[in-house]
């Protein structure tokens, strides 16, 4: 762990990747310290100073109804990596225990669950969750369920690789003689030797759930106002560009550098812990 | 008779994290035109770098430092232009390694692997020409149905037959030196053997000169006219083949002799990883010997 | 029957088999939607009985189970049912839409793999030194960023800032539009010989195509970089490097093409994903494709419409895998060769 942090830290690149992940998480933690005008996160109307270019003390400028850009993207971070730490912390453990299952017991398990989860590749991420999201209700839970619903069967695909060469290894046997029971194998022996791979994919993921989860709200088929969202932001501007392109601008490069972020970091742990697909 | 290939106090350090790690501390070797000359040791004792050095392809990886002379047909490798040397490869030097299979490209027919060695002595050649030499360089080695094998790709092929394979690319354009690199070490004894001996009647028909890399001493007695060995970076002793195996005159030498696994042995002898008595200056044996 | 007739037989049915799961998938969510669909379709001003009449329409009263018998019935026969949006069979609106968005997949899928491969094997040739490292940041660069993200910047630059693209739309208004033949405006334009359509609709295309193709641009070229560093290290490429073939040639043909094998898999996933992501694209171009159509008939709770939507893209999806699968068989000589034959 300490190593792997140390080769991390050496890396120009992964360090970067380290200080913009530092800066996104820093600004959702303490949002109502940093943002200069936290009450613009709700539906406040100034309209003495609406659609204004970056000046101070709004330094990305105002949107239609005159509030803080700068304040509304720090807000909508915080509720980005929320839901991407839910999405990836309901769908980690389901795909993990479909794929362990499915790979260590075999047979007609292994066949359902992985016959499942290839219904569910079958369709193109974005596109499954447009549906869920279109039958249900556009609100923030809503649109962690639809977005945990097209990621856990990617996880369950990449545990249930490495079960299939893992199961036989000595150690599977080993276990399997003394007389282990199949859960304890499972978990207990199997799992910690998916570790890097899930960490590492993990890594990746927390951007790119951020990127899917602004792609449905861009849509319009996620999160509501007056919630600040970078992708409805990025949708609503798009209407005045390019005259008003602070309301596109800055929200887009908001989404980049976060998804930049995690990506770097996560290039960096999959070369450290050699854990390319 | 003058050497074909010289090399002087050669030395090779890779830069890495934890400063310069020296892998070749200054050797010496020759190999004289037509002769067959063995460079013996264990992996890491710095024999495979040595072959790829005289090719030329250590020298562009950027954490690698050389020093010393190599000089080839009386022309120093190590001050020639990059293109020069370049145009040596596959033309008046060429190698062969120790996994025929997985030596030849996994998504290319024989034929065009073949057409490419030989564009290397001819860029003019065409698809048919190279054909037809391929296939006179596969009668060579022995192959009959030269354009089944032609068709094949390596996975097809039996491991012996990828081996003959490589032998008649390696020879396809009359190369001066032949560098084998642990040639067939991957194969069955037997097959390795009939391959040696193919390659030993090829090189002295067509009087190649060939350095010979190898750990197998056995292999080695049977091939080479004149052996180096080789331990940690440094040559520790050299001399004719039979006067070195009828004396060995270093401790390492004396060591890796023992190793040699025996039919009637009990088990393989170890040879003990570090010793006092390895580092002892170099044995050699005059030349004069060299009558078997 | 040749190896690889015998892989499309497999892939094929395998791929309908999980087609018919997607069916029940998509049926299964679109019908645990909260509130009566047939309300919803008629808004509030219908009268009860109205409502009733709809509901027996779509079978709503009976059980899931037999709703999706119908829906199977009707699909077998090439109907997936009327749109309560458009009030016009989906069938009609999907073939209406779809050839716009196939079009701009396509063209983005040509930039992906035109643009995306040669970095890749550019970045593997030159690894370690300044043009590897450019180009891995600029494709994870391009990974980064959802691509109505890049459709907005690239719009903003080179349609606003720098005039050199039109800012939105299919073809110019001025043009007269060429008869549909086949739905792609740029095979249509040629069928009919008019050239300037043809010139104009590729105008337009451009821009879109490339923003929705930036990330599969990294992708692929991050893939391809990945794949041939690996194979750099194979015996078989140090024996063309010691036989002096050039480097170039090495790159392109004799490193490229065992690397190709475990890429493509990955860049077919990412050119289906793309017709995904092209909702987002079309939306900022107002390209006229299927966006704006699943949009709204997701937003009205059109399940008709919802449901054989999902169906044909998914059916896309897995006729490109499909096709995948084949080009490897292609260029795999193992799996071409599978039963000992040769060629």
């Amino acid at each position: 762990m300490r190593r792997t942090f140390l080769i991390l830290a050496s890396n120009p690149m992964s360090l970067f990747g380290l200080f913009l992940i530092g800066v996104v998480v820093f600004s959702a933690v303490f949002a109502d310290f940093i943002a200069p005008f936290p009450e613009h996160r709700g539906a406040v109307v100034d309209f003495t100073n609406f659609n204004q270019p970056p000046h101070w003390p709004n330094i990305f400028g105002t949107d239609l109804v005159g509030r803080d850009l700068f304040s509304r993207i720090i807000y909508a971070y915080r509720i980005s990596l929320m839901l991407g730490v839910v999405v990836l912390s309901i769908a980690v453990p389901i795909g993990v225990t479909v794929g362990l299952a499915a790979g260590y017991l075999g047979g007609w398990v292994d066949f359902i669950l992985m016959r499942l989860t290839d219904v569910f590749l079958s369709v193109p991420p974005l596109v499954l969750a447009m549906a869920i999201m279109g039958v249900l209700e556009p609100t923030l839970t809503n649109g962690m369920l639809a977005v945990t619903a097209m990621w856990w069967p990617w996880y369950a695909r990449l545990v249930y690789n490495v079960t299939r060469s893992e199961a036989q290894e000595g150690y599977v046997l080993a276990a399997q003689i003394i007389g282990a029971s199949r859960l304890h194998i499972m978990f207990m022996e199997i799992l910690p030797n998916c570790v890097p791979s899930i960490v590492t994919k993990m890594t990746l993921d927390l951007g790119f759930v951020i990127l899917i989860a602004s792609s449905l709200s861009f849509l319009g088929l996620g999160v509501q106002a007056p919630t600040p969202d970078l992708g409805s932001m990025v949708a609503e501007g798009g209407n005045y560009l390019p005259d008003s392109w602070w309301l596109t601008v800055f929200p887009s490069l908001a989404i980049l550098i976060a998804v930049f972020g995690f990506n770097l970091v996560g290039d960096a742990l999959r070369q450290v812990l050699g854990s390319d697909q | 008779m003058t050497a074909l290939l010289d090399i002087r106090d050669l030395t090779l350090s890779f830069r890495g994290v934890e400063g310069e790690n020296r892998v070749l501390h200054g050797i010496s070797l020759n190999v004289a035109k037509g002769e067959k000359v063995a460079l013996v040791g264990e992996s890491g004792s710095g024999k495979s770098v040595t072959a790829r050095i005289i090719l030329g392809l250590l020298q562009e990886q950027r954490s690698t430092r050389v020093s010393g002379a190599v000089e080839f047909d009386g022309q120093d490798l190590e001050a020639m232009p990059a293109k020069a040397r370049h145009r040596l490869r596959g033309t008046d030097i060429s190698m062969i390694f120790q996994d025929p299979t997985s030596s030849l490209n996994p998504v290319y027919p024989v034929d065009v692997q073949f057409h490419e060695v030989l564009k290397r002595r001819n860029p003019k050649i065409t698809r048919a020409a190279a054909r037809e030499r391929a296939a006179d360089a596969l009668r060579d080695v022995s192959i009959d149905d030269a354009k089944r094998v032609l068709d094949s790709y390596s996975f097809q092929l039996s491991g012996g037959m990828n081996q003959r394979v490589m032998i008649a690319m390696a020879l396809a354009n009359e190369p001066k030196l032949l560098i084998a690199d642990e040639p067939g070490t991957a194969l069955d004894v037997t097959v390795q053997a009939q391959t040696l001996h193919l390659m030993r009647d090829l090189v002295e028909r067509k009087h190649t000169s060939v350095l010979f890399i190898s750990h197998n001493l056995g292999v080695v007695r049977e091939f080479a006219d004149r052996v180096y060995v080789i331990y940690k970076g440094n040559i520790v002793e050299e001399g004719p083949t039979h006067a070195l195996f009828s004396d060995p005159g270093h401790p390492y030498t004396r060591a890796l002799m023992a190793a040699v696994p025996k039919i009637t042995g009990g088990g393989i002898p170890e040879i003990p990883d570090r010793s006092e008595s390895f580092s002892e200056p170099i044995v050699v044996h005059p030349a004069t010997e060299a009558s078997s | 029957m040749s190896p690889v007739v015998r892989l499309l037989a497999k892939r094929l049915s395998i791929s309908v088999i999980v087609l018919i799961g997607v069916s029940m998938l998509i049926f299964m969510i679109a019908r645990v939607i909260p509130g009566d669909p047939a309300r919803i379709a008629l808004g509030p001003n219908a009268t009860a009985e109205q409502v009733e009449q709809l509901r027996q329409k779509l079978h709503l009263e009976d059980p899931i189970w037999v709703q999706y018998g119908y829906f199977l019935r009707n699909l077998a026969h090439g109907d997936l049912g009327i749109s309560l949006y458009t009030n016009r069979p989906v069938t009609t609106d999907i073939a209406q839409f779809l050839p716009a968005t196939l079009e701009l997949v396509f063209v983005a899928g040509v930039f992906m793999v035109g643009l995306g491969i040669p970095l890749g094997i550019l970045s593997a040739r030159y690894r370690g030194r300044m043009a590897d490292n450019l180009i891995r940041v600029v494709s994870l660069l391009g990974v980064s960023a959802p691509s109505f993200v890049w459709a907005v910047i690239l719009m903003l630059l080179f349609a606003f800032f720098l005039p050199l693209f039109p800012i939105a739309g299919q073809i110019s208004d001025t043009i007269p539009t060429p008869h549909r033949v086949t739905g792609f405006l740029l095979v249509d334009s040629l069928l009919d010989g008019d050239f300037t359509a043809f010139f104009n609709a590729l105008h337009h295309i451009i821009l879109p195509a490339f923003a929705l193709a930036l990330s599969g641009i990294g992708q692929a070229a991050r893939l391809t970089r990945a794949n041939m560093v690996e194979t750099y290290d194979k015996p078989y490429i140090e024996m063309a490097e010691s036989y002096g073939f050039a480097p170039g040639r090495i790159a392109n043909k004799f490193a490229f093409r065992p690397s190709l094998i475990p890429s493509l898999t990955i860049i077919g996933l990412d050119f289906a994903a793309m017709l995904g992501n092209a909702f987002l694209v079309e939306a900022v171009f107002a390209w006229p494709g299927l966006s704006r159509y699943g949009v709204q008939v997701i937003l009205r709770k059109d399940l008709n419409a919802i449901v054989g939507t999902v169906l044909v893209i998914s059916a896309m999806f897995l006729i490109v895998n499909i096709i995948v699968d084949l080009l490897i068989a292609y260029i795999n000589p193992r799996i071409r060769l599978a039963n000992g034959g040769r060629s």
